[in-house]
Protein backbone atom coordinates (compact mmCIF):
# COMPACT_ATOMS: atom_id res chain seq x y z
CA UNK A 1 0.00 0.00 0.00
CA UNK A 2 1.32 3.56 -1.05
CA UNK A 3 2.10 6.20 1.78
CA UNK A 4 -0.56 8.42 2.49
CA UNK A 5 0.18 12.27 2.27
CA UNK A 6 -2.20 14.88 3.72
CA UNK A 7 -1.08 18.57 1.59
CA UNK A 8 -2.43 21.23 3.75
CA UNK A 9 -2.36 24.86 1.93
CA UNK A 10 -5.05 27.73 1.43
CA UNK A 11 -2.87 28.14 -2.25
CA UNK A 12 -4.55 26.11 -4.84
CA UNK A 13 -1.78 26.39 -7.25
CA UNK A 14 0.22 25.06 -4.37
CA UNK A 15 -2.31 22.16 -3.67
CA UNK A 16 -2.24 21.16 -7.02
CA UNK A 17 1.56 21.36 -7.88
CA UNK A 18 2.72 19.48 -5.15
CA UNK A 19 -0.29 16.90 -5.33
CA UNK A 20 0.83 16.35 -8.46
CA UNK A 21 4.54 15.73 -7.70
CA UNK A 22 3.90 13.96 -5.20
CA UNK A 23 1.57 11.65 -7.20
CA UNK A 24 4.30 10.88 -9.76
CA UNK A 25 6.71 9.43 -7.50
CA UNK A 26 4.00 7.09 -5.97
CA UNK A 27 2.07 8.40 -3.02
CA UNK A 28 -1.20 8.07 -2.38
CA UNK A 29 -2.33 11.93 -1.78
CA UNK A 30 -5.17 14.38 -0.26
CA UNK A 31 -5.34 18.07 -0.20
CA UNK A 32 -7.07 20.19 2.23
CA UNK A 33 -7.41 23.82 1.92
CA UNK A 34 -6.96 24.95 5.62
CA UNK A 35 -6.27 23.50 9.22
CA UNK A 36 -9.90 22.88 9.91
CA UNK A 37 -10.06 20.81 6.41
CA UNK A 38 -7.04 18.88 7.15
CA UNK A 39 -8.37 17.80 10.81
CA UNK A 40 -11.92 16.57 8.70
CA UNK A 41 -9.63 14.90 5.72
CA UNK A 42 -7.33 13.09 8.69
CA UNK A 43 -10.50 12.12 10.57
CA UNK A 44 -11.94 10.38 7.71
CA UNK A 45 -8.59 8.64 6.54
CA UNK A 46 -5.09 9.04 8.37
CA UNK A 47 -2.13 10.14 6.93
CA UNK A 48 1.41 8.82 7.31
CA UNK A 49 2.73 12.35 6.25
CA UNK A 50 1.00 16.03 6.63
CA UNK A 51 2.55 18.62 4.64
CA UNK A 52 1.37 21.68 6.49
CA UNK A 53 2.03 25.20 5.40
CA UNK A 54 2.20 27.55 8.54
CA UNK A 55 -0.09 30.79 7.61
CA UNK A 56 -3.61 29.56 6.73
CA UNK A 57 -6.86 30.90 7.58
CA UNK A 58 -8.96 30.03 10.26
CA UNK A 59 -6.84 27.03 11.69
CA UNK A 60 -3.11 28.14 11.34
CA UNK A 61 -0.78 25.57 10.60
CA UNK A 62 0.60 25.72 13.95
CA UNK A 63 -2.78 24.69 15.20
CA UNK A 64 -2.91 22.03 12.86
CA UNK A 65 0.49 20.88 13.75
CA UNK A 66 -0.57 20.83 18.07
CA UNK A 67 -3.94 18.98 16.95
CA UNK A 68 -2.34 16.27 14.93
CA UNK A 69 0.69 15.91 17.24
CA UNK A 70 -1.83 15.21 19.91
CA UNK A 71 -4.53 13.27 17.95
CA UNK A 72 -2.52 11.27 15.38
CA UNK A 73 0.48 10.55 16.95
CA UNK A 74 2.25 8.41 14.25
CA UNK A 75 1.28 10.79 11.86
CA UNK A 76 4.22 13.00 10.85
CA UNK A 77 4.34 16.85 9.75
CA UNK A 78 6.65 18.75 7.54
CA UNK A 79 5.85 22.58 7.95
CA UNK A 80 5.98 24.55 4.25
CA UNK A 81 6.73 27.96 5.18
CA UNK A 82 6.05 30.96 2.44
CA UNK A 83 8.55 33.31 3.77
CA UNK A 84 11.92 32.19 5.77
CA UNK A 85 10.50 33.06 8.83
CA UNK A 86 13.42 30.25 10.90
CA UNK A 87 12.07 30.79 14.12
CA UNK A 88 8.65 29.70 13.31
CA UNK A 89 9.56 26.92 11.57
CA UNK A 90 12.15 26.21 14.93
CA UNK A 91 9.09 26.66 17.29
CA UNK A 92 7.04 23.83 15.01
CA UNK A 93 9.69 21.33 15.25
CA UNK A 94 10.15 22.01 18.90
CA UNK A 95 6.13 21.16 18.71
CA UNK A 96 6.87 17.85 16.75
CA UNK A 97 6.76 18.40 13.36
CA UNK A 98 9.35 16.39 11.71
CA UNK A 99 11.03 18.85 9.26
CA UNK A 100 10.08 22.34 7.76
CA UNK A 101 10.48 23.28 4.00
CA UNK A 102 10.54 27.07 2.53
CA UNK A 103 8.62 27.85 -0.44
CA UNK A 104 8.78 28.26 -3.53
CA UNK A 105 9.33 24.34 -2.43
CA UNK A 106 11.07 22.15 -4.66
CA UNK A 107 9.44 19.73 -4.97
CA UNK A 108 12.52 17.11 -5.80
CA UNK A 109 13.57 17.99 -2.86
CA UNK A 110 10.03 17.60 -1.19
CA UNK A 111 9.91 14.00 -2.44
CA UNK A 112 13.60 12.93 -0.96
CA UNK A 113 12.38 14.53 2.61
CA UNK A 114 9.41 12.65 2.44
CA UNK A 115 11.18 9.52 1.59
CA UNK A 116 13.46 9.98 3.76
CA UNK A 117 10.82 10.61 6.58
CA UNK A 118 9.06 7.49 5.84
CA UNK A 119 11.90 5.83 5.91
CA UNK A 120 13.46 6.76 9.18
CA UNK A 121 10.14 6.17 10.87
CA UNK A 122 9.94 2.56 9.75
CA UNK A 123 13.24 2.15 10.97
CA UNK A 124 12.07 3.80 14.56
CA UNK A 125 9.20 1.64 14.16
CA UNK A 126 11.87 -1.65 13.82
CA UNK A 127 14.19 -0.13 16.48
CA UNK A 128 11.16 0.42 19.03
CA UNK A 129 10.25 -3.55 18.25
CA UNK A 130 14.21 -4.70 18.31
CA UNK A 131 14.07 -3.21 21.83
CA UNK A 132 10.84 -4.55 23.11
CA UNK A 133 11.56 -7.84 22.45
CA UNK A 134 14.88 -7.66 23.78
CA UNK A 135 13.71 -6.78 26.82
CA UNK A 136 11.40 -9.54 26.81
CA UNK A 137 13.90 -11.83 26.28
CA UNK A 138 15.97 -10.11 29.04
CA UNK A 139 12.95 -10.25 31.66
CA UNK A 140 10.95 -13.19 30.73
CA UNK A 141 14.48 -15.69 30.06
CA UNK A 142 17.19 -14.13 32.52
CA UNK A 143 15.58 -11.76 35.21
CA UNK A 144 12.78 -13.94 36.02
CA UNK A 145 14.92 -17.47 36.11
CA UNK A 146 17.42 -15.51 38.26
CA UNK A 147 14.90 -14.96 41.33
CA UNK A 148 13.54 -18.49 40.62
CA UNK A 149 17.22 -19.30 41.65
CA UNK A 150 17.19 -16.87 44.22
CA UNK A 151 14.75 -18.46 45.23
CA UNK A 152 16.27 -22.24 45.00
CA UNK A 153 19.21 -20.73 47.06
CA UNK A 154 17.13 -19.14 50.12
CA UNK A 155 15.18 -22.78 49.83
CA UNK A 156 18.61 -24.86 49.94
CA UNK A 157 20.36 -22.48 52.80
CA UNK A 158 17.63 -23.22 55.01
CA UNK A 159 17.74 -26.80 54.64
CA UNK A 160 19.51 -28.74 57.86
CA UNK A 161 22.44 -30.19 56.13
CA UNK A 162 21.98 -33.72 57.18
CA UNK A 163 18.73 -34.65 56.92
CA UNK A 164 17.56 -32.66 53.76
CA UNK A 165 20.48 -33.89 51.44
CA UNK A 166 18.31 -35.27 48.50
CA UNK A 167 15.76 -32.12 48.86
CA UNK A 168 19.22 -29.71 48.98
CA UNK A 169 20.36 -31.66 45.53
CA UNK A 170 17.70 -31.24 43.81
CA UNK A 171 17.13 -27.70 44.10
CA UNK A 172 20.92 -26.86 43.37
CA UNK A 173 20.23 -29.65 40.25
CA UNK A 174 17.29 -27.23 39.60
CA UNK A 175 19.32 -24.16 39.64
CA UNK A 176 21.84 -25.95 38.05
CA UNK A 177 19.93 -26.26 34.79
CA UNK A 178 18.70 -22.60 34.81
CA UNK A 179 22.08 -21.17 35.15
CA UNK A 180 22.91 -23.51 31.77
CA UNK A 181 19.69 -22.17 29.83
CA UNK A 182 20.40 -18.87 30.81
CA UNK A 183 23.83 -18.99 29.78
CA UNK A 184 22.68 -20.55 26.40
CA UNK A 185 20.10 -17.51 26.47
CA UNK A 186 23.21 -14.86 27.02
CA UNK A 187 25.12 -16.46 24.52
CA UNK A 188 22.81 -15.91 21.58
CA UNK A 189 22.11 -12.34 23.11
CA UNK A 190 25.92 -11.73 22.83
CA UNK A 191 26.31 -13.16 19.23
CA UNK A 192 22.78 -10.80 18.42
CA UNK A 193 24.48 -7.94 19.46
CA UNK A 194 27.87 -8.45 17.46
CA UNK A 195 25.51 -9.02 14.10
CA UNK A 196 23.61 -5.96 15.00
CA UNK A 197 26.89 -3.82 15.26
CA UNK A 198 27.98 -5.09 12.27
CA UNK A 199 24.50 -4.52 10.81
CA UNK A 200 25.25 -0.87 11.95
CA UNK A 201 28.82 -0.30 11.15
CA UNK A 202 27.69 -1.56 7.48
CA UNK A 203 24.45 0.63 7.04
CA UNK A 204 21.66 -2.12 6.12
CA UNK A 205 18.73 -1.25 5.40
CA UNK A 206 15.74 -1.81 7.58
CA UNK A 207 15.19 -5.32 6.70
CA UNK A 208 18.47 -6.18 8.32
CA UNK A 209 16.41 -4.47 11.62
CA UNK A 210 13.24 -6.16 11.56
CA UNK A 211 15.22 -9.36 11.46
CA UNK A 212 16.93 -8.16 14.49
CA UNK A 213 13.75 -7.32 15.90
CA UNK A 214 12.57 -10.97 14.99
CA UNK A 215 15.76 -13.31 16.27
CA UNK A 216 14.51 -12.29 20.03
CA UNK A 217 11.45 -13.61 19.57
CA UNK A 218 13.45 -16.85 17.88
CA UNK A 219 15.34 -16.83 21.16
CA UNK A 220 12.25 -17.06 23.37
CA UNK A 221 10.54 -19.67 20.82
CA UNK A 222 13.82 -21.76 20.88
CA UNK A 223 12.59 -21.96 24.74
CA UNK A 224 9.22 -22.82 24.71
CA UNK B 1 -8.62 44.77 -31.61
CA UNK B 2 -11.66 46.08 -29.53
CA UNK B 3 -9.76 45.68 -26.72
CA UNK B 4 -7.26 48.59 -26.92
CA UNK B 5 -8.04 51.72 -26.35
CA UNK B 6 -8.01 54.52 -29.83
CA UNK B 7 -4.29 54.28 -29.20
CA UNK B 8 -3.51 51.24 -29.41
CA UNK B 9 -2.81 50.69 -25.85
CA UNK B 10 -3.87 47.68 -23.92
CA UNK B 11 -4.23 48.64 -20.09
CA UNK B 12 -5.12 46.92 -17.27
CA UNK B 13 -6.29 48.99 -13.91
CA UNK B 14 -5.15 47.01 -10.93
CA UNK B 15 -6.74 48.30 -7.84
CA UNK B 16 -6.65 46.78 -3.90
CA UNK B 17 -9.31 47.52 -1.50
CA UNK B 18 -8.62 46.93 1.90
CA UNK B 19 -10.71 46.43 5.09
CA UNK B 20 -9.23 49.50 6.68
CA UNK B 21 -10.63 51.78 3.74
CA UNK B 22 -7.02 52.03 2.12
CA UNK B 23 -7.01 51.44 -1.38
CA UNK B 24 -3.63 51.02 -4.00
CA UNK B 25 -4.03 51.42 -7.74
CA UNK B 26 -1.62 50.50 -10.12
CA UNK B 27 -2.15 51.10 -14.11
CA UNK B 28 -0.54 48.72 -16.69
CA UNK B 29 0.14 49.93 -20.15
CA UNK B 30 0.87 47.89 -22.66
CA UNK B 31 2.24 48.07 -26.52
CA UNK B 32 -0.90 46.40 -28.38
CA UNK B 33 1.62 45.17 -30.64
CA UNK B 34 4.44 44.39 -29.18
CA UNK B 35 3.45 43.71 -26.08
CA UNK B 36 6.07 46.04 -24.31
CA UNK B 37 5.13 47.38 -20.93
CA UNK B 38 4.93 51.24 -21.84
CA UNK B 39 4.95 52.48 -18.34
CA UNK B 40 8.46 54.53 -17.55
CA UNK B 41 9.64 53.85 -14.12
CA UNK B 42 11.69 56.77 -13.34
CA UNK B 43 12.22 56.45 -9.75
CA UNK B 44 15.42 55.91 -8.43
CA UNK B 45 16.00 51.88 -8.38
CA UNK B 46 16.36 50.86 -4.99
CA UNK B 47 19.68 48.49 -4.42
CA UNK B 48 17.75 44.84 -4.61
CA UNK B 49 16.99 45.79 -8.27
CA UNK B 50 20.28 45.58 -9.43
CA UNK B 51 21.11 42.38 -11.34
CA UNK B 52 23.96 41.16 -9.09
CA UNK B 53 21.80 41.53 -5.96
CA UNK B 54 20.49 37.86 -5.69
CA UNK B 55 20.89 37.06 -9.59
CA UNK B 56 19.07 33.90 -10.85
CA UNK B 57 21.31 31.38 -11.30
CA UNK B 58 20.14 30.74 -15.37
CA UNK B 59 19.78 34.67 -16.06
CA UNK B 60 21.52 35.34 -19.45
CA UNK B 61 22.19 38.50 -19.62
CA UNK B 62 25.43 40.07 -19.66
CA UNK B 63 27.44 41.73 -17.18
CA UNK B 64 27.13 45.30 -18.75
CA UNK B 65 23.74 45.33 -17.40
CA UNK B 66 23.37 46.88 -14.50
CA UNK B 67 20.29 45.98 -13.50
CA UNK B 68 17.55 43.40 -13.38
CA UNK B 69 14.70 44.58 -15.69
CA UNK B 70 12.01 42.07 -13.83
CA UNK B 71 12.98 43.75 -10.53
CA UNK B 72 12.61 47.11 -11.64
CA UNK B 73 9.57 46.56 -13.35
CA UNK B 74 8.56 45.54 -10.20
CA UNK B 75 9.94 48.08 -7.48
CA UNK B 76 7.14 50.02 -7.33
CA UNK B 77 4.72 47.39 -7.03
CA UNK B 78 6.95 45.87 -4.19
CA UNK B 79 7.54 48.94 -2.25
CA UNK B 80 3.90 49.60 -2.07
CA UNK B 81 3.23 46.58 -0.46
CA UNK B 82 6.33 45.12 1.31
CA UNK B 83 5.12 45.61 4.70
CA UNK B 84 1.91 43.80 3.78
CA UNK B 85 1.21 40.37 4.78
CA UNK B 86 0.19 37.77 2.07
CA UNK B 87 -3.01 36.49 4.01
CA UNK B 88 -4.44 39.91 4.49
CA UNK B 89 -8.14 40.23 2.69
CA UNK B 90 -8.26 42.45 -0.06
CA UNK B 91 -11.09 43.46 -3.00
CA UNK B 92 -9.18 43.17 -6.38
CA UNK B 93 -10.33 45.15 -9.21
CA UNK B 94 -8.74 44.68 -12.35
CA UNK B 95 -10.04 46.66 -15.10
CA UNK B 96 -9.77 46.25 -19.19
CA UNK B 97 -11.21 47.96 -21.89
CA UNK B 98 -13.98 45.09 -22.39
CA UNK B 99 -14.74 44.48 -18.88
CA UNK B 100 -14.10 44.29 -15.09
CA UNK B 101 -12.90 41.92 -13.04
CA UNK B 102 -13.78 41.42 -9.06
CA UNK B 103 -12.82 39.53 -6.54
CA UNK B 104 -12.72 39.20 -2.35
CA UNK B 105 -9.20 37.26 -2.30
CA UNK B 106 -5.91 37.41 -0.16
CA UNK B 107 -3.56 40.16 -1.38
CA UNK B 108 -0.90 37.14 -2.56
CA UNK B 109 -3.48 36.32 -4.72
CA UNK B 110 -4.03 39.65 -5.95
CA UNK B 111 -0.84 40.53 -5.99
CA UNK B 112 0.44 37.34 -8.56
CA UNK B 113 -1.53 38.19 -11.29
CA UNK B 114 -0.31 41.68 -11.82
CA UNK B 115 3.19 40.33 -10.75
CA UNK B 116 2.57 37.80 -13.75
CA UNK B 117 2.03 40.77 -16.03
CA UNK B 118 5.24 42.83 -15.17
CA UNK B 119 7.56 39.76 -14.89
CA UNK B 120 6.48 38.27 -18.89
CA UNK B 121 6.50 41.83 -20.23
CA UNK B 122 9.99 43.23 -18.87
CA UNK B 123 11.97 41.67 -21.01
CA UNK B 124 14.10 39.32 -19.47
CA UNK B 125 14.78 36.61 -22.06
CA UNK B 126 13.84 34.07 -19.99
CA UNK B 127 9.69 35.50 -19.14
CA UNK B 128 9.82 36.62 -23.03
CA UNK B 129 8.72 33.20 -24.26
CA UNK B 130 4.93 34.07 -21.95
CA UNK B 131 5.13 37.21 -23.43
CA UNK B 132 1.64 36.60 -25.36
CA UNK B 133 -0.03 35.47 -22.53
CA UNK B 134 -0.33 38.67 -20.85
CA UNK B 135 -2.86 39.94 -23.99
CA UNK B 136 -4.89 37.43 -22.91
CA UNK B 137 -4.71 38.04 -18.87
CA UNK B 138 -6.69 36.48 -16.79
CA UNK B 139 -7.00 37.41 -12.81
CA UNK B 140 -7.30 35.58 -10.77
CA UNK B 141 -7.07 32.51 -12.47
CA UNK B 142 -6.93 29.24 -11.11
CA UNK B 143 -4.21 26.25 -11.85
CA UNK B 144 -6.23 24.91 -14.53
CA UNK B 145 -7.03 28.12 -15.94
CA UNK B 146 -3.35 29.31 -16.50
CA UNK B 147 -2.51 25.30 -17.59
CA UNK B 148 -5.03 25.97 -20.78
CA UNK B 149 -3.95 29.66 -21.57
CA UNK B 150 -0.24 28.56 -21.32
CA UNK B 151 -0.92 25.50 -23.41
CA UNK B 152 -3.42 27.13 -25.97
CA UNK B 153 -0.97 29.95 -26.20
CA UNK B 154 2.17 27.77 -26.93
CA UNK B 155 0.14 25.81 -29.34
CA UNK B 156 -0.97 28.45 -31.11
CA UNK B 157 3.05 29.64 -31.69
CA UNK B 158 3.65 26.18 -33.02
CA UNK B 159 0.70 26.94 -35.25
CA UNK B 160 2.41 30.17 -36.72
CA UNK B 161 5.89 28.65 -36.88
CA UNK B 162 4.26 25.38 -38.66
CA UNK B 163 2.90 27.88 -41.01
CA UNK B 164 6.62 29.53 -41.46
CA UNK B 165 7.59 26.02 -42.59
CA UNK B 166 9.08 25.43 -39.43
CA UNK B 167 8.56 21.63 -37.77
CA UNK B 168 5.98 22.38 -34.82
CA UNK B 169 6.14 20.89 -31.23
CA UNK B 170 2.96 19.20 -30.26
CA UNK B 171 4.32 16.94 -27.64
CA UNK B 172 4.87 20.84 -25.60
CA UNK B 173 8.78 19.56 -24.76
CA UNK B 174 9.67 23.05 -25.30
CA UNK B 175 7.04 24.62 -23.37
CA UNK B 176 8.18 22.13 -20.63
CA UNK B 177 11.84 23.76 -21.27
CA UNK B 178 10.49 27.16 -20.97
CA UNK B 179 8.60 26.69 -17.52
CA UNK B 180 11.97 25.26 -15.91
CA UNK B 181 13.80 28.64 -17.18
CA UNK B 182 10.70 30.28 -16.13
CA UNK B 183 10.48 28.71 -12.53
CA UNK B 184 14.64 29.14 -11.71
CA UNK B 185 13.63 32.92 -12.18
CA UNK B 186 10.76 32.27 -10.36
CA UNK B 187 12.60 31.10 -7.48
CA UNK B 188 15.72 33.98 -8.03
CA UNK B 189 12.82 36.40 -7.72
CA UNK B 190 11.89 34.93 -4.56
CA UNK B 191 14.79 35.29 -2.99
CA UNK B 192 15.43 38.43 -4.24
CA UNK B 193 12.11 39.85 -2.94
CA UNK B 194 12.70 38.14 0.24
CA UNK B 195 15.88 40.57 1.02
CA UNK B 196 13.44 43.28 -0.43
CA UNK B 197 10.30 42.89 1.70
CA UNK B 198 9.34 43.63 5.42
CA UNK B 199 6.65 41.12 5.32
CA UNK B 200 5.71 37.68 2.75
CA UNK B 201 3.27 39.27 0.46
CA UNK B 202 5.34 40.11 -2.41
CA UNK B 203 7.53 36.61 -2.02
CA UNK B 204 4.58 34.81 -1.61
CA UNK B 205 2.77 36.67 -5.14
CA UNK B 206 5.77 35.01 -6.93
CA UNK B 207 6.04 31.43 -4.86
CA UNK B 208 2.18 31.22 -6.43
CA UNK B 209 3.68 31.70 -9.94
CA UNK B 210 6.24 28.95 -9.23
CA UNK B 211 3.79 26.51 -8.08
CA UNK B 212 1.89 27.05 -11.27
CA UNK B 213 5.02 26.53 -13.14
CA UNK B 214 5.79 23.31 -11.24
CA UNK B 215 2.13 22.33 -12.14
CA UNK B 216 2.12 23.20 -15.62
CA UNK B 217 5.10 20.33 -16.10
CA UNK B 218 3.66 17.94 -14.20
CA UNK B 219 -0.03 18.29 -16.05
CA UNK B 220 2.12 17.72 -19.54
CA UNK B 221 3.33 14.87 -18.15
CA UNK B 222 -0.03 13.44 -17.32
CA UNK B 223 -0.92 13.97 -20.82
CA UNK B 224 -3.81 16.68 -19.64
CA UNK B 225 -5.61 13.99 -18.15
CA UNK B 226 -7.44 16.77 -15.91
CA UNK B 227 -9.43 18.76 -18.79
CA UNK B 228 -9.40 15.30 -21.14
CA UNK B 229 -13.12 14.72 -20.96
CA UNK B 230 -13.88 17.98 -21.55
CA UNK B 231 -12.77 17.22 -25.18
CA UNK B 232 -14.51 13.94 -25.67
CA UNK B 233 -16.89 15.80 -28.25
CA UNK B 234 -13.44 15.01 -30.40
CA UNK B 235 -12.54 11.97 -28.91
CA UNK B 236 -15.41 9.80 -28.64
CA UNK B 237 -14.38 7.94 -31.67
CA UNK B 238 -10.83 7.70 -31.11
CA UNK B 239 -9.52 4.45 -28.66
CA UNK B 240 -7.74 5.93 -25.85
CA UNK B 241 -4.37 7.05 -25.73
CA UNK B 242 -1.44 4.50 -24.89
CA UNK B 243 1.31 6.17 -22.64
CA UNK B 244 4.76 4.92 -23.81
CA UNK B 245 5.23 2.66 -20.97
CA UNK B 246 2.42 0.90 -22.23
CA UNK B 247 -0.24 1.89 -20.05
CA UNK B 248 -3.38 3.50 -20.77
CA UNK B 249 -4.36 6.76 -18.82
CA UNK B 250 -6.05 6.37 -15.63
CA UNK B 251 -9.04 8.77 -15.71
CA UNK B 252 -8.79 12.17 -13.94
CA UNK B 253 -9.02 13.17 -10.20
CA UNK B 254 -10.26 15.98 -9.06
CA UNK B 255 -7.42 18.59 -9.07
CA UNK B 256 -8.38 20.67 -5.88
Amino acid sequence: MNERILVVDDEESLRLSLKFKLKSAGFDVDVATDGEDAVEKLKKKPADVVLLDINMPRMSGIEALNYIRQTYPKTEAIMLTGFADFSTAIECLKMGARDYLVKPVDTTELVTRVRSLIRSRSSERALQQVQEQYSAVVMNDLIDPLHKIQGMLDQASKLSSDGDAKERKKLLTSARELTNKMEQKLQQLMDLTKEAAKSAVAGDSELDQILLAEQPRSIREDQE
Amino acid sequence: MTDKDPKGIIRYTYKFSFDDGAEKQFEIALDGETLDLLETNDQPKPEWTRLKFSQCENCPLPESVEYCPIAVNLSKLVDAFEAHASYEAAVVTVETAQRTYLKKTTLQKGLSAIIGIYMSTSNCPVMDDLRPMTRFHLPFANSIETFFRSISSYLTAQFLLMKRGKEPDWELTGLREIYKAVNLVNKGMSQRLLDASEKDANVNAVVILHSFGDGISYFIDSGLVEIEPMFNVFLKDIEEPVAKDGVKHAPPSNPS
